[in-house]
């Protein structure tokens, strides 16, 4: 009984959603608002269970790790900005997260991407079948010229400007695959919809 | 031309019920239109084929309802391929509504194929951190991952027992929607622990991925809906990546009709400028 409910809701929210394709109404600004609110709840929850009570406060009171009163006076010091005279506090906490996301990424960034990938262009051109060679030529020639378009010390004319052109038509290629990637995305949630009012909603398919 | 100054005006909505009727139509009346089959997903299918019976796969469906459309389809294929070949499966998600649908995916192969809880596969929940989680994750799986998705201790369970490290694992599959995502996972854990990382992407991710498989630090990839019907194509299951492909080429070939039109149109009101 309680899939039915769901389902129902869930179908003429769906409903109520894409109605704005029509026009603006209230359907649609109800739909819209029920959203921002479950989010909102949705995320309290999960922020609360699965971040703030098994990692902080359940130490605390159920197992006695008093040291846990650090990080909960350092993260409650984000809300300085609230009280001016202590406002610049705010620096501590934000300096702590800042410091913690460098040291974790970037060793990683330049071990597990950066490097990698540098060495992924330095690709053969010869003793290989031709199809392969003009595949990596594409690959190295893609690389260096679009590299050159983001060289700025020197202005883009004579064989800079020529490699910053290549370079632009390179990335132009580049985010015309990502455009029909992003229309695949769109309409494929759409179908997912459509499957959905269309199979679980009516039985139809 | 009457025809090009009316259709010049034409109301968008008529455009958007266009569409509409490109994806219900197909969809009610399957065109089984052929699906062919890219080298990226091929190389996920004989990555998975490649495996030893009993070798551990990690899944994790780092992704949320919002592109259950794309990542769904994949992650059941992707499930019942694994069942098949008598794999060993952990289940997580970066993403606190991932792990949920992963769980309705394994649930619902593994009754099909008689695989039992704690001996065939695990859902160990959510796990939220994203890189630091994937760092510890490779360092100590056994100090990080106590207790499955109820609470349960996994150490009670013949195949909790069988994981201890990130050596442990066979590959990882990683169903990705965004960040913390597949990224991640190459980054932090592939390029420190070594274990292979393929993934399923939604199609606005998959061309970031490319760089990735060229470089080999990913094996394979499923591009969204499409790669989903790749797969389902390669595991012999009709599932609804093969059926919303019907609605997904006519819509293709609609857009590319709007598009060549709104440009024939511009070039005919530029010159009778």
């Amino acid at each position: 009984m309680i899939n039915i409910i769901g389902t129902w809701i869930a179908a003429l929210l769906t409903l109520a959603i894409y109605s704005f394709l029509y026009k603006d109404n209230p359907f649609y600004k109800l739909a819209e608002n029920i959203f921002v609110g479950v989010s909102a709840g949705y995320w309290a929850v999960v922020l609360w269970f699965d971040y703030a009570w098994p990692n902080l406060f359940e130490p605390l009171f159920k197992r006695g790790q008093w040291y846990n009163i650090f990080p909960i006076f350092i993260g409650l010091l984000m809300f300085a900005p609230l009280i001016p005279r202590i406002s610049w506090m705010v620096r501590i906490p934000l300096t702590f997260t800042m410091g913690v996301a460098m040291a974790v990424s970037i060793t990683q960034i330049v071990q597990g991407d950066i490097f990698p990938q540098l060495q992924a262009t330095f690709l053969p051109l010869k003793g290989i079948p031709f199809f392969e060679a003009f595949s990596n030529f594409l690959i190295i020639c893609g690389v260096i010229s679009t590299l050159v378009y983001f060289y700025f010390s020197k202005e883009h004319k004579g064989a800079l400007g020529l490699g910053a052109k290549i370079g632009i038509w390179f990335m132009m290629i580049s985010f015309g695959a990502s455009f029909g990637y992003t229309v695949m995305a769109r309409v494929s949630l759409f179908i997912g919809r459509v499957y959905f009012l269309l199979h679980n909603w009516l039985g139809v398919i | 031309m009457k025809v090009f100054e009316r259709l010049s005006r034409l109301d968008r909505r008529v455009i958007f019920l266009l569409v509409a009727l490109a994806v219900i139509v197909p969809m009610v009346v399957p065109l089984n239109l052929p699906v062919d089959i890219t080298k990226p997903v091929k190389r996920v299918y004989e990555m998975v084929e490649s495996l030893p019976e009993g070798s551990v796969v990690l899944i994790s469906t780092d992704y949320d309802p919002g592109s259950e459309a794309e990542l769904y389809p994949a992650t059941e294929a992707f499930i019942e391929h694994c069942f098949r070949r008598n794999l060993k499966i952990y289940l997580m998600g970066l993403w606190p509504a991932g792990s949920e649908l992963g769980n309705i995916a394994l649930n619902k192969i593994a009754q099909v194929y008689n695989k039992k809880y704690g001996e065939d596969f695990i859902n160990i929940g959510y796990r939220p951190g994203g890189a630091v989680m994937l760092l510890s994750l490779g360092r100590n799986f056994g100090d990080v991952v106590k207790v499955d998705y109820q609470g349960i201790p996994v150490d009670s369970f013949p195949l909790g027992r069988k994981v201890k490290s990130a050596h442990d694992l066979a590959l990882v599959m990683t169903f990705s929607a965004g960040d913390p995502g597949i990224l991640h996972w190459i980054i932090y854990f592939h390029a420190r622990y070594g274990v292979p990382i393929c993934g399923a992407t939604t199609a606005i991710m998959a061309p970031q991925q490319y760089p990735y498989l060229s470089s080999g630090q990913l094996v394979g990839l499923l591009g969204g809906l499409k790669g989903a019907a790749e797969y389902e194509t390669l595991v012999n299951k009709r599932g609804r990546g093969l059926r919303g492909m019907d609605s997904q080429s006519i819509v293709h070939l609609l857009l590319v009709g709007f598009i060549a039109l709104g440009n024939v149109i511009l070039l005919y009101q530029r010159r009778r400028r």
